[in-house]
């Protein structure tokens, strides 16, 4: 075994932007504090905490919001991609003369040279006046392959005499952690138990697919782009063409989802840059959902054999895992740290791998590697608790850390877990579960069951917003952030309204532009903890200068005056009061006032947490399983807009039972592509499927962490769903299915099993 | 996706004589849900699309003494709402209210539902040269299928996938069909043909052939019928397996049944050795469990599709037990 060498996939980027946000410091020099200063009261605010409506809902259904693939100019070229339909390959040759002599096809780029390692890599582009021009200039590119063997199942992969996918093999270590003596640990235990979990390649299948639309103003790019990160795309592209990061603009209003699917620099902006280079006009490619379904990544699996030994009253005395994770040509996930920080648990011992097959690399999929591994963690400690004849529930508490790496590293600065137990499970019923898995009797069986949770989600220091006062009054925040449907502009709304006495709707909102102040990628559950506590720094430099404006015509010192109802009012006589609008009126200019995210303190760690209870009901003869309710408590510091977080949260639960229930790319072992890349065959939930969700918060307010005590939430509801949805089927039936989509297939092969049958 | 022309034809005379003269791949659509799907996947590549529901008159749902005549072009949705078909054939109200998505029900027609193509994902792959179209092999039978035949295979493990079908021929309908040489009425169960007969199309519908019409006898005493549709998801879902079953009772004994599934072969599948087990039979959860194990009895699963023959003994067996309880 070899140590890992850098391969370029999407996961090593991601993974080391969601590890490192807790290192991030501030911009050199700013004047952030370092740390933040003391904060109101939950009941203090008027809209922070509370429900607000998305400030641009109206404008989404109604269809005037405009995507990038709306987007048309009166001259744009369509482009389009040509693929490799092999697994492997090495490309000898490609000939474009006869797409180029094609009337309507403006340019055509090669794309590809060397050894093709998935079926749909980029082989060659063009651009034409309309989308069955370009898909005609296709057809007459002639390339010459060199088929070579291929391998697209991880198994296969690992066996002695497959086709190598990369040079080093197809099997590297890719982790190692261990502390404490698991050996001595296991020998410690009353009960050891060995199980092996599986999750599948699930798509992200965003309803809007990639897509770019590229324009040059002389050296100047401006790229349209379907992205969660306009800030890295407009550095990307800089790079990608050799040009100043200054001279590129990427630009993202609205978008239909992206999972992690779109941090990544995408070929096709690449691609569309280029050919509206060479043509002189703008280029739009959009990938189809064939393309979207094959090209663009998905969750890499674990396959993750989890042994864990435990005293007779619950406490863990060991625990090892051996997960091995396909992403395809890439790396895939880490998925260490759930196990080795949810739990305390003196001995523990990781080993993973990277399995290579031949399929596009994986790319981040909502909360990557702790998704798979909670299937894993969780089921685990659901199956232990029976064994040691625990209440699950108990078992959990009982091996309760208050520190980082399961209880041996530092405090944790809030853990609202706790909360979320009562929460979650006064809420569901706990107590109406089958004391023994499998418990009850008949064709249908019904059951109940949990997982826990933990992602980071503390936000990125350094984060920029600006807070701008017109003379005529009105107020505009600018922030390069983007909003990936999660509701950001609403947030953002929210807390400068809040602090500036205003209603959300007064305020405008700009994002989604690189040229707007920096803000990290909307991804590791960033983009509130960051951009709301920049939004709500610059907001109050900005209400302490209309204070000194107020000061000055009602007579008062700035400390006796508030900003509320769009007037600065004092304190003690409320009728003492002017209106914001007549206040703005003596601004000289538009007045800028920066904001920045802070630091927070390196003593304390600050992780989200919750937890969520599922209710199934599972018929025995056919297999099916239907998910009845779910209940999700979930601690993320204080939540900012209770009416998207709730979204958010049931976004993730239904993003989850998909995936427990149905989603799985599969792969055809001799054409080496995907048999089901469309909506049909590649089965995501409908609205039939899901269930009543219950969204909880713990609203433990983090004073440390931010100077709103927010965290982030994109992925915390999407990690335990699918593994409470599991466990809730193991207590239903008394045996576990240990590995997702839980098809039919899967859940009658389980029945098959003797420990079905007791 | 190749360019084609389309056609708006005015009467079901001008579709014929188009068709007695036509050549190139011309293609007739009735809402389109599926072959707009093949064409924009690149399964088929028409010269001609030919749009009846352009024609007048062949959306409608008309009840008399011989029965129910329902129009080609008459959408599911309007099938499945008819009171008169929920009331009186019960099997066939259920199957049109399950059919894919209420968007997919009210564009898709009657005779489309019964005239679309197969369901397997190596067919449908443009790339993929298969039996059915033109090649020399099955890819599914040694690839992925785990959602493909189980009854019938060999040349072919597609499945047929409409829920209308089995319900239909179920009820012994007919099918009026309209050609160049003028009209004839075929047994719906006729209709479709396995692929031992011709591999490459599931009917015995000729190029210049246009379904007209469905005629369903009218409901004798004692008749009853259900319609059990199994799918992984709750919507927009082809079943894994389906049953249609109509049943006659003479008090609590089965005098007449017949069942017809769907899902599990490449044409809709009747299961006479069932029918043999139940006639003369009383009705109970394990008469209709012994059908179910008898028939199932025939199944031939590939290497990831065994778990159908479990889920189809359940719906076979659940289906009679629905219908006699009417």
């Amino acid at each position: 075994m070899k140590t890992p060498p850098p391969i370029d996939d999407a996961f090593a980027e991601y993974a080391e932007l969601a590890r490192t946000q807790g290192t991030q410091t501030a911009t050199p020099g700013s004047t952030a504090p370092a740390a933040p200063a003391p904060q109101p009261k939950p009941d203090e605010f008027k809209y922070i905490g509370k429900a607000t409506p998305r400030v641009d809902g109206r404008m989404v259904v109604t269809g005037a919001a405009r995507y990038t693939h709306d987007l048309a100019f009166g001259d744009m070229l369509i482009g389009k991609i040509l693929r490799s339909p092999h697994a492997c390959a090495d490309l000898v040759s490609i000939d474009l003369s006869g797409a180029l002599a094609l009337p309507g096809v403006k340019a055509a780029l090669k794309l590809k040279e060397g050894r093709i390692r998935w079926a749909g890599e980029p082989v060659a582009a063009v651009a034409a006046v309309s989308e069955s021009r370009a898909e005609e200039a296709l057809a007459l590119i002639k390339v010459e392959y060199k088929p070579l063997p291929h391998v697209t199942a991880p198994d296969k992969a690992m066996e002695a005499g497959a086709p190598l996918v990369q040079d080093q093999g197809n099997v590297i270590k890719s982790n190692d952690y261990a502390r404490g003596d698991v050996e001595k640990g296991f020998k410690e235990a009353d009960v050891v138990l060995e199980r092996t979990y599986k999750t599948s390649w699930e798509v992200h299948q965003p309803t809007e697919t990639h897509g770019s639309v590229a324009r040059w103003d002389g050296d100047d790019l401006t790229v349209w782009d379907s992205t969660q990160a306009v800030q890295s795309i407009r550095d990307g592209l800089a790079r990608a063409l050799s040009i100043p990061a200054g001279r590129v603009k990427v630009l993202k209003h609205y978008m239909g989802g992206g999972f992690g699917s779109k941090l990544n620099l995408g070929d096709y902006t690449v691609t569309a840059a280029k050919l509206a280079k060479e043509t002189g006009r703008p280029v739009k490619i959009t990938l189809t959902r064939r393309e979207n379904s094959i090209c663009v990544g998905y969750r890499p699996t674990a396959w993750m054999t989890v042994k864990a030994g435990a005293r007779k009253d619950g406490t863990l005395t060991a625990l090892s895992v051996k997960s091995y994770n396909c992403g395809g040509v890439g790396r895939g996930d880490r998925v260490s740290e759930p196990y080795s920080d949810m739990y305390a648990c003196p001995n523990v011992k990781i080993e993973e791998f990277s399995v290579f097959v031949n399929a596009c690399a994986s790319r981040a999929t909502r909360a990557p590697g702790h998704t798979q591994a909670t299937l894993g963690l969780e089921g685990m400690m659901e199956e232990l608790a029976a064994a040691l004849g625990m209440d699950p529930l108990a078992l959990r508490m009982k091996n309760f850390a208050a520190k980082d790496k399961g209880d041996t590293g530092i405090p944790y600065s809030t853990k609202g877990l706790e909360q979320c137990y009562k929460l979650g499970s006064e809420k569901i019923g706990w107590d109406r579960r089958n004391k023994k898995p499998g418990g009850g009797s008949g064709k249908v069986r019904t059951g109940l069951g949990m997982a826990s949770q933990i992602w980071p989600g503390a936000g990125a220091p350094g984060t920029l917003a600006d807070v701008k006062l017109y003379p005529d009054g009105s107020v505009e925040v600018e922030c390069g952030t983007q909003d990936i449907g999660t509701g950001t502009r609403t947030h953002i709304a929210v807390v400068a309204a809040e602090t500036l006495g205003l209603e959300p709707k007064d305020i405008i909102v700009h994002i989604g532009n690189s040229d707007l102040p920096w803000a990290p990628i909307s991804g590791g559950s960033m983009t509130t903890p960051s951009v709301a506590p920049a939004v709500r720094d610059a907001a109050l430099k900005a209400a302490e200068h209309l204070k000194n404006l107020a000061s000055k015509k009602l007579g008062l010192p700035p400390a006796e005056i508030v900003l509320e109802n769009r007037k600065a009012a004092s304190k003690a006589d409320p009728t003492k009061a002017i209106e914001l609008k007549e206040l703005a009126r003596g601004l000289p200019r538009p007045l800028p006032f920066h904001g920045e995210r802070s630091n927070y303190p390196s003593t304390f760690a600050f992780q989200t947490f919750g937890v969520q209870f599922a209710e199934v009901e599972v018929d025995t003869e056919t297999g099916k399983i239907k998910v009845k309710k779910v209940v999700a408590a979930h601690d993320i510091g204080r939540v900012i807009n209770r009416q998207t977080a709730e979204s958010q949260v049931l976004g993730g639960v239904v993003q989850g039972m998909s995936a427990a229930l149905f989603e799985e790319k599969i792969m055809d072992p001799r054409t080496g592509t995907m048999v089901n890349p469309n909506y049909h065959d590649y089965k995501v939930a409908t609205a039939m499927d899901i269930p009543e969700i219950v969204p909880l918060f713990a609203d433990v307010i983090d004073e440390r962490l931010n100077n709103l005590g927010a965290k982030g939430l994109g992925e915390p509801g999407r990690i335990p769903a699918s593994a409470c949805i599991a466990n809730a089927v193991y207590n239903a039936l008394g045996v576990h299915v240990r590995e997702i989509p839980m098809t039919p297939a899967r859940v009658l092969a389980a029945l098959k099993r003797k420990e079905a049958r007791p | 996706m190749k360019a084609f022309q389309f056609g708006s034809p005015k009467s079901l005379e001008q579709v014929t004589a188009y068709l007695a003269g036509a050549d190139g791949d011309v293609r007739l659509m009735g809402g389109g849900t599926d072959l707009l799907g093949e064409i924009k996947e690149g399964t088929i590549q028409p010269d001609v699309v030919v749009d009846l529901k352009a024609v007048p008159g062949l959306a409608f749902i008309r009840r008399d003494a011989d029965g129910l005549a329902i129009g080609a072009c008459t959408a599911v949705a309007d099938l499945a709402a008819d009171p008169d078909v929920a009331r009186d054939y019960r099997g066939l109200h259920e199957a049109a209210a399950v059919v894919a998505s209420p968007q997919l029900r009210n564009m898709g027609t009657v005779g489309g539902n019964l005239c679309q193509r197969p369901r397997c994902w190596y067919f449908r792959d443009a790339a993929t040269v298969c039996n059915k179209k033109g090649g020399s092999q099955c890819f599914a039978e040694q690839g992925r299928n785990k959602y493909h035949a189980v009854f019938g295979g060999g040349l072919c493990w597609s499945v047929y996938p409409s829920d209308l079908a089995p319900a239909l021929i179920a009820l012994e309908s007919k099918v009026v069909v309209a050609s160049p040489q003028g009209e004839r009425t075929i047994p719906l169960a006729e209709f479709y043909a396995p692929p031992i007969v011709n591999v490459r199309k599931e009917n015995i519908l000729s190029r210049q052939d246009v379904v007209k019409e469905i005629r369903v006898p009218a409901p004798k005493k004692g008749d009853r019928g259900a319609y059990v549709k199994f799918m992984e998801r709750g919507a927009w879902d082809f079943a894994v397996v389906s049953a249609a079953v109509k049943l006659t009772l003479a008090g609590n004994s089965i005098s007449d049944v017949r069942i017809v599934c769907g899902g599990v072969a490449p044409v809709p599948w009747r299961l006479k050795a069932a029918e043999d087990a139940l006639r003369g039979r009383t009705v109970s959860e394990s008469a209709a469990a012994q059908a179910a194990a008898r028939a199932a009895g025939d199944a031939r699963p590939l290497a990831e599709n065994g778990y159908k023959v479990d889920i189809f003994k359940a719906v076979v067996a659940r289906a009679v037990l629905a219908a006699a309880k009417g």
